[in-house]
């Protein structure tokens, strides 16, 4: 079944109760790959997640869309751990990612973020060459072979389409190249640990137009093999490329479904306000 | 069921992947998949072996500091309490008599009283040159000459003390002789004027680090108001960087407090008070002259040995005291300059002021500043400031200028504004001239007259004739020993203090106290290092006078400032990247290693260079410690003792007649080796800034 079938589906029984998505009924097509159950965080005594309860689902785009400071960072952040850095947050609830609860203290951050990659705001490479830049993250899993790094390398830049802008500059410093063709190295990157989800918050805001269009096009291209979760400010960015849009505010998940329903169709009226632009 | 391969592309118009490279993906993609197949995954539930040991590990490191601190504190106080058993504290307090061999007698306060005057000659010479030139550095040198005059800076503050000393001694002294024609120059103004050369790279950094750290919003308010550029200066940045200026002055005290060698060299070393007190020709004695001067003489465990470590210990105290205000001080200026709450009002007196009419001097004033201008180019009009404000009465009239504007006397506003800008720049030129004048003259004279000694036989033969003759090859080496083994031990300990500071720690009081440490070793004077190596590795440890004792005493002196440049360097690495590493799953340890470090390594190599032109020239920590006078023969061992170049020049200089010579050969010699590492140091750091530039991400 396609997706343009699955969304059809989903205007004709659509059933939306507050937050709570009913998947099983609707979309028995897409599977589950990330549920969260009940999450709440806090920053000291700031709540910044209330109660949140979502699925993603393999191999769709899910968006998070919301004012700022609604904790969508913090969501999105959550599910590779990276708020860990932090030592003044408190979190409680699951996150289910295959069969575990990946905020188990028992479960080693290192192995959980070599399947949940991560994308940031800003490009970060590293301050290195381009080919040690992808190559960083297999060197971590003792990957050493010199064959075997060139391939994955070569693989990485293809599936962020940046090959052929940098295979004759591997030895260049990444530091060397454009906003947009940083964040692609960044994608590749990531994409060289082989995960199974990616988290990119806001990954397009430091970036121009025409930049910001190769990553989207790009997005749209992994989620064959990857499951994408974006967090964006943009919300015709939500709309060109997501299959599941969430709406966040004030820590707390307003409303989720699929982003033809949320952008047509929002059930809340705090959405309904947001996304035509009427927010105070 | 196979989800990816079914679905549809959603119709995207602006994809721009060209449909060759998207066939090729898709075959990778396929391949990906059929390799991808797997239900359940596997996370690690134990962190590696070495991720768990690295904290502890670098934590020892990082309370290594607390550590000698309470080390010192205990030894020190533990060999000065025997002192009260053969003198009352009244008498060591305030006793005017300090004669150590007959009486013998205790009083400490012809002592006191000498660091007391020569710091306090050095401030008044050094409080406004320093503050002046700052005032350039920072809020008139174009960029070029501002990074030149930084450097010179820097130089100035790398010249080792026993230079100063020699220089002060050949020189300096011998003027004061002739000039003022005394019988002798050695001398408490040849004192204050030595210390004040040496205070000044103090004042001027902390000052210009004060000055950059107004804001320049406050620049651009007042000079759209009209204001010129001294009244901007004047009325608000000095007032907004008051405390930090003052904070640069108290370390500037805190320096030549402590300084040791070179004024032991320069003020004829008599333990008096001088009559009257404002005799500023008379001979004084510092406190830590007489320790520098009377350890090595002294009997190990007797009443005078532990009288001249009580006099440690009211040298220390005041010390720490002092740096922690300057602390305390700086802490709070920054928080002040981060809220940015410096005062409006000061924008409406502007105003008032260039408002006011210039009065009958005002324009005598002028008519005479026209008249000249017709004939003098601009250049000469700088020249004439020089030549005006670069001596003796030029800095007093300094003084007093700003002392009025501070206080707004009447006359003041006689002087139309235009005018008080011509008049405040040029001195502050004649300042900054004076400051580069000192260096050259410094630099001019070693080279003139040491550069007809260097020679091949120089640098490689041993000394003759109680190095009268001869080279100074084993001064050469030691130093090089002494430097490197100085090194070795400081090096990895402060690389891991600063890492897990950087890193590991949370803002809590511990922490404090860790940084509180490192402050305190920061800013002990060196000849308290030496005291305490002495007692510590030479005594207690029973080696005597060894290399390796004077190693492990320069290795502490210089451990605080490699623990400093490696935490800035480490926290000026951008948090964002570090991100970066983690959400590939690297571990901490791995991210430090592969990321941290290398990204800070051209700051901490900086720090290590400075450390080293640092122990290159230190002479007191090595003085009881390791260093000998003549040697024939090369260290064999670590547990034997070495000659070193400061010593040797120290010695060469005060005891050696006729050794004048290849006592400018050694000066040089030293000089070069610590300008060369400064040098680098300089060029490191440029780099960095370069690198810093590309650093901040698009
Ligand atoms: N490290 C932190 N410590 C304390 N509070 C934090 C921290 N990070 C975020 N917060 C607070 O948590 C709330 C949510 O922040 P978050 O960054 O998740 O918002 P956001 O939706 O991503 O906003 P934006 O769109 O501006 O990025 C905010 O109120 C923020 O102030
Ligand atoms: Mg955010």
């Amino acid at each position: 079944m396609s997706i343009t079938k699955i969304k059809k589906s989903n205007e004709k029984f659509g059933q939306f109760i507050g937050s709570e998505f009913n998947v099983n009924e609707n979309l028995s097509e897409n599977q589950v790959i990330i549920q969260t159950k009940d999450l709440n965080l806090w920053y000291g005594d700031t709540h910044a997640l209330m109660n949140v309860s979502m699925e993603i689902f393999k191999n769709r785009v899910t968006a998070l869309i919301g004012p700022s400071g609604c904790g969508k960072s913090t969501l999105i952040r959550c599910f590779n751990r990276m708020n860990d850095v932090y030592d003044n947050v408190k979190i409680e609830g699951n996150i289910i990612y295959s069969n575990q609860n990946i905020l188990a203290k028992e479960i080693q951050v290192t192995s959980l973020r070599k399947k949940i990659g991560m994308i940031f705001q800003k490009p970060n490479p590293f301050p290195m060459s381009i080919y040690d830049n992808v190559a960083y993250g297999p060197r971590i899993q003792k990957i050493k072979k010199k064959d075997q790094l060139d391939k994955i390398v070569k693989k990485s830049l293809k599936k962020a389409a940046l090959w052929d802008e940098v295979k004759d500059r591997l030895d260049d410093s990444a530091m060397s190249f454009s906003g947009g063709q940083q964040q692609r190295l960044c994608i590749a990157r990531a994409l060289a640990i082989e995960p199974d989800v990616l988290l990119m918050d806001e990954p397009t805001s430091s970036l121009d137009p025409i930049a910001t269009a190769k990553i989207e096009g790009l997005i749209n291209d992994l989620k064959k093999k990857y499951t994408v979760m974006i967090v964006t400010h943009n919300m015709q960015q939500a709309t060109r490329i997501s299959d599941f849009t969430g709406f966040m505010y004030l820590g707390e998940l307003v409303e989720f479904g699929t982003t033809k329903q949320i952008f047509e169709n929002p059930l809340q009226e705090l959405t309904q306000r947001y996304i035509l632009g009427r927010f105070g | 069921m196979n989800n990816s391969t079914k679905i549809q592309h959603n119709s995207l118009s602006n994809s721009v992947l060209d449909s060759g490279l998207r066939s090729s993906l898709e075959s990778d993609l396929k391949s990906d998949l059929e390799s991808n197949q797997r239900s359940e995954l596997e996370f690690d539930t134990k962190i590696s072996f070495f991720e768990k040991i690295i904290k502890p590990i670098l934590f020892l490191a990082a309370t290594f500091s607390i550590v000698i601190v309470l080390l010192q504190l205990f030894f020190l106080f533990q060999q000065a309490t025997g002192a009260f058993e053969y003198v009352s504290i009244k008498e060591f307090l305030i006793g005017t008599s300090w004669n150590p061999t007959e009486g013998p007698s205790f009083g400490a306060l012809p002592l006191i009283v000498g660091t007391f005057l020569t710091t306090l000659g050095a401030m008044i010479i050094a409080v406004p040159i320093g503050i002046l030139t700052a005032i350039f550095i920072s809020e008139i040198a174009p960029i070029k000459l501002k990074k030149l005059l930084k450097f010179i800076v820097e130089l100035l503050s790398g010249i080792p003390s026993v230079v100063y000393g020699f220089f002060g001694l050949i020189i300096l002294t011998d003027w004061i002789r002739i000039i003022l024609n005394r019988p002798t120059g050695q001398s408490w103004l040849a004192g204050s004027i030595i210390l004040a050369i040496m205070a000044l790279p103090t004042i001027i950094s902390v000052s210009v680090n004060s000055l950059n750290a107004v804001p320049n919003e406050y620049r651009e308010a007042a000079l759209g108001l009209g204001a010129n550029k001294w009244q901007t200066i004047s009325k608000i940045i000095l007032p907004a960087a008051s405390s930090g200026i003052l904070t640069a002055i108290i370390l500037g005290i805190g320096r030549a407090i402590g300084e040791t060698m070179a004024i032991m060299m320069v003020t004829g070393n008599t333990a008096i008070i001088p009559t009257p007190i404002t005799n500023i020709f008379s001979p004084v004695r510092t406190v830590t002259a007489t320790i520098g001067i009377e350890i090595p003489e002294t009997a190990i465990g007797g009443a005078h040995y532990h009288i001249l470590f009580a006099l440690v210990v009211v040298l220390y105290v005041i010390i720490i005291v002092i740096n922690s205000i300057a602390e305390l001080l700086l802490e709070k200026f920054n928080k002040k300059c981060n809220n940015g709450k410096i005062k409006k009002e000061s924008n409406k007196k502007i105003n008032k002021k260039t408002n006011k009419k210039t009065k009958i001097i005002s324009k005598k004033f002028n008519f005479w500043l026209k008249s000249n201008k017709k004939r003098m180019s601009k250049f000469l009009q700088y020249l004439f400031g020089l030549w005006l404000f670069s001596i003796w009465a030029g800095i007093w009239i300094g003084i007093i200028f700003i002392g009025i504007i501070f206080l707004n006397i009447r006359f003041y506003n006689f002087i139309s504004s235009e005018n008080q800008q011509k008049i405040a720049i040029a001195i502050i030129i004649g300042a900054t001239l004076l400051v580069f004048a000192v260096l050259t003259i410094i630099i001019g004279f070693l080279i003139v007259n040491g550069i007809s000694v260097i020679s091949w036989d120089f640098l490689t033969r041993y000394p003759r004739d109680l190095g009268r003759e001869g080279g100074i090859f084993p001064a050469i080496i030691g130093t090089l020993y002494l430097v490197a083994g100085a090194i070795v031990f400081a090096v990895p300990l402060g690389i891991a203090s600063g890492l897990y500071l950087a890193e590991y720690t949370k803002p809590n009081r511990f922490t404090r106290l860790i940084h509180m440490s490192i402050d305190t070793l920061n800013g002990t004077p060196s000849i308290v290092f030496g005291l305490f190596g002495f007692v510590v590795f030479c005594i207690f440890t029973g080696w005597g006078k060894t290399l390796l004792a004077g190693q492990l005493t320069l290795g502490l002196m210089i451990l605080p400032t490699i623990i400093r440049t490696t935490e800035q360097s480490i926290l000026s690495v951008p948090q964002e990247i570090c991100e970066g590493s983690y959400a590939l799953g690297a571990n901490k340890w791995y991210t430090e290693k592969k990321i941290l470090i290398p990204s800070a390594a051209p700051g901490i190599i900086t720090g290590i260079i400075l450390g080293m032109g640092r122990a290159i020239g230190e002479t007191a920590p090595i003085m009881f410690t390791a260093a000998v006078f003549n040697l024939r023969r090369l260290p064999k061992s670590l547990f034997s003792p070495v000659m070193a170049l400061p010593y040797h020049l120290f010695l060469l200089t005060t005891t050696v007649p006729g050794g004048q010579d290849n006592a400018y050969g050694t000066a040089l010699v030293l000089l070069v080796l610590v300008f060369i590492l400064y040098g680098i140091a300089t060029i490191l750091q440029s780099k960095i800034d370069r690198n810093k530039k590309s650093f901040i991400l698009r």
